[in-house]
């Protein structure tokens, strides 16, 4: 019996000293937050809520993601603990409906080791499931075959829908399954939810669900924004030099969350640690390391061709300069004047060009920054932001990125059309400000 | 001392898989720090993996709505099994086999094979759609592994006129056959990703499919998953290194040590390509395996055969 603990105790003490294996659930202003857990040593972000020991929910969750976020609560494989990075005011409720939620301090890895170390060594209790174990829906001894539906696919025994028959495009029939992503499915950007019909791993169709950032009356308001740097700029004088820092940091960030996709999890690591530290200094190396990964012919084989869009039909922006459209604010904006600014642009308008576009516009940006020097950007015309044209009276890019979405996705492969979706960088908080944002401008 | 005997065959060979799927998690991170260019940190690297498998072992195992739970559970041990059937017949020292048979390399093909089995099962035993399209992908990839890998074994017997792997290793005393075919070892290697779900062939598990086969895997299933595709790896490795590499031969350092240093390259080899080479589109390896590694696997059996004649 005493080597049998002491077994247990030497598992244990190895566990509790693992990298603590994080699930992120990004709310309301979660995005600009998150950046943080790319510095924190000891954290590894993980794939999917089953491989996490922690749920790190981070800014504040809406109504609409609260139902998501006790699925997936009720994922992550016992021992577990949530633990919740606070943004601004407001969730408090909502956090609430977790079992227990540990509130630390936001960026700080030493709220979550404690929490951890605890949960391993069984000084903290593991949280117990958000949802009753009982079926999404009464299904059992209804219809002709007792599938919960009438017909032969009717139906959604154990809550999911039965697949029906349709032509694929050489006119086989073959099975067609509904299947519904998001709004928490991590290849996808925090909010997205997908509805969709596949043929094996052909999107045959897609549609976008609601969004879950969406305010409901009395919530507090969205963001801030990642991208809150360059929304600033349209009311208050701001630094050039600060404004393409964060635009080369966004870049960069970007680029991690790319090349993550395609398997490329250290060299994505590198970005995410580039992308916090980087300074004016880095553009040399920067401008080296767009050569070295625009070089990469396994990674322009996987995007090239992929999610062509147009640069007529795609938001100004880089997405639209990757397609050809040449247009960027700042060309029209005097901040810019005598700092030799020329757009960068790619013609393709495919996957693979979109990620050139936002490695050379990030090393562009580094250059600018440096050149820029002391120089004061004033309030007034529109900004370019790191998607693209931010004017108050615009719709955001990640609005009008979304809506192109189905049109796009419809007769890809599962793994192209997860490339396409991540190469237009879209954020589904933005879409929702922008959406509140044109309703009072059109009433 | 008897390898064949089924006690220290088992043992010997569970140890050499152990040992092997632990390396390959070593080099893995080690490779993983210098890409990143973070620093090597030695606890991380070497104690990173048994910290993982404890912390593992501790964690609860998850259960999907109607899983196949006999066939979930048996994937990873089918696929682990399957590596070990593939080691058990390289020699690793002169007279230090466990299964000389006469149609090793044979059996090798086979337990290869099979390891496709495994995964497939793998996905499509939990339950869940995503698990299951990355186990609908890895059949839709198995015979373009398989068909290369085949070729390029049976190419590596031809100049040692037998299917034993002791004989293929005794045939690389004057030339190693990754010189007298060229051809044989790249190929294997790639096959070797796709069979392993490594690196840039791995669609099975891919992050595209926020895991895959393993998604609704957790706890010591979990454990056993990750074990079971190092330890293809290994057997990758280890087989990679007996028929193409020339095994235990070497001057100087013993037979044993050869045979480890060898494998030791190969797995360097495969982990670099995990961590350099981007996850290949499915539709566009299936035509690069049929349009050019097969044909030329084809060219290096024609090739060695013509040769050995």
């Amino acid at each position: 019996m005493a080597g049998a603990g002491a077994r247990v105790g030497l598992i244990t003490a190895l566990a509790s000293r693992a990298d603590i294996p994080i699930f992120p659930v990004l709310g309301v202003g979660g995005r600009r937050a998150a950046f943080a857990l790319a510095a924190l040593p000891g954290v590894r972000v993980v794939d999917h809520p089953r491989a996490a020991a922690l749920l790190l929910v981070v800014g504040r969750p809406t109504r609409a993601l609260l139902r998501p976020l006790l699925v997936v609560h009720d994922l992550l494989p016992p021992p577990r603990a949530t633990v919740w990075w606070q943004v601004g005011a407001g969730g408090e409720d909502l956090v609430a409906a977790l079992p227990s939620t540990v509130i630390a301090t936001t960026g700080e890895v030493a709220g979550l080791r404690t929490v951890f170390g605890d949960l391993v060594s069984g000084r903290r209790p593991s949280d117990r499931p958000a949802l009753p174990d009982i079926e999404p829906a009464p299904w059992r001894g209804i219809g002709p075959y007792g599938q919960g539906g009438s017909g032969m696919t009717g139906g959604v025994p154990f809550g999911r829908p039965l697949p029906s028959r349709s032509a694929d495009p050489d006119g086989l029939e073959l099975d067609e399954l509904p299947l519904h992503v998001g709004p928490l499915f991590p290849p996808l950007p925090p909010g997205l939810e997908l509805h969709l019909e596949v043929q094996g791993d052909v999107l045959r169709r897609a549609s976008v669900g609601e969004n879950p950032f969406t305010r409901w009356p009395g919530d507090p308001a969205l963001g801030p924004l990642d991208t809150s740097d360059f929304l600033g700029a349209l009311d208050a004088p701001v630094m050039v030099a600060h404004l393409e820092l964060a635009r080369a940091r966004h870049h960069l960030r970007w680029a991690a969350s790319a090349v993550a996709l395609h398997g490329l999890r250290a060299e994505a690591h590198r970005l995410r640690h580039l992308a916090e530290r980087v300074c004016v200094g880095d553009h040399p190396s920067v401008v080296a390391l767009a050569r070295r990964l625009g070089r990469c012919r396994s990674l322009a084989s996987t995007m090239a061709g992929i999610g062509v869009l147009d640069g007529g039909d795609a938001p100004p922006g880089p997405v639209a300069r990757a397609g050809g459209r040449g247009h960027d604010a700042r060309l029209d904006d005097p901040a810019y004047e005598g700092l030799g600014f020329e757009p960068v642009v790619h013609e393709a308008g495919d996957a693979w060009d979109r990620f050139l576009q936002r490695l050379g516009e990030a090393a562009q940006a580094l250059e600018l920054a440096g050149r820029a020097g002391d120089r004061v950007r004033s309030p007034g015309p529109p900004v370019e932001g790191p998607r693209g044209l931010l004017d108050a009276s615009e719709v955001p890019p990640s609005q009008k990125l979304l809506s192109l979405l189905p049109d796009l996705l419809e007769g890809q492969e599962w793994g192209d059309a997860m490339t396409t979706i991540i190469s237009l960088d879209i954020d589904v908080e933005e879409a929702a400000a922008g959406a509140e944002v044109q309703a009072l401008v059109e009433p | 001392m008897s390898w064949s005997s089924p006690p220290v065959a088992a043992v010997s060979i569970g140890v050499v898989l152990a040992v092997g799927a632990y390396i390959v998690a070593v080099t893995d991170r080690a490779l993983g720090a210098l890409v990143s260019k973070q620093p090597l940190r030695l606890g991380h690297v070497f104690a990173g993996p048994v910290r993982d498998g404890a912390l593992l072992l501790v964690t609860r195992r998850s259960m999907t709505e109607r899983p196949d739970t006999e066939a979930w559970a048996l994937a990873p041990a089918l696929v682990t099994a399957m590596a070990a059937a593939a080691v058990t017949t390289v020699p690793f020292a002169p007279g230090v086999v466990v299964a000389d048979v006469a149609d090793g390399i044979v059996l090798i093909g086979a337990a290869f094979a099979v390891v496709m089995v495994g995964v497939y099962l793998h996905g499509w035993s939990a339950n869940s759609p995503m698990p299951l399209l990355g186990g609908y992908r890895f059949i839709a990839l198995a015979l373009s592994y398989e068909m290369p890998l085949a070729l390029v074994l049976i190419a590596a017997a031809l100049p040692a006129e037998s299917l034993s792997v002791v004989a293929i290793v005794a045939s690389q005393d004057d030339l190693w056959n990754v010189v007298r075919q060229p051809l044989g070892l790249p190929i294997y290697l790639v096959a070797g990703l796709g069979l392993a779900t490594w690196g840039p062939l791995n669609m099975a598990d891919g992050a595209d499919l926020a895991g895959g086969t393993a998604l609704e895997t957790s706890g010591p299933a979990r454990l056993a998953w990750e074990v079971a595709r190092r330890s293809v790896v290994a057997a990758v490795a280890i087989v990679g290194a007996a028929v193409f590499l020339g095994g235990w031969q070497g001057p100087l350092l013993p037979g044993a040590i050869w045979m480890v240093l060898k494998a030791l390259a190969l797995v360097v080899v495969m982990s670099a390509l995990g961590h350099r080479v981007a996850r290949v589109r499915l539709e566009r390896f299936v035509v690069v395996a049929w349009a050019l590694l097969i044909p030329l696997a084809l060219v290096d059996v024609f090739v060695s055969g013509a040769l050995a004649l």
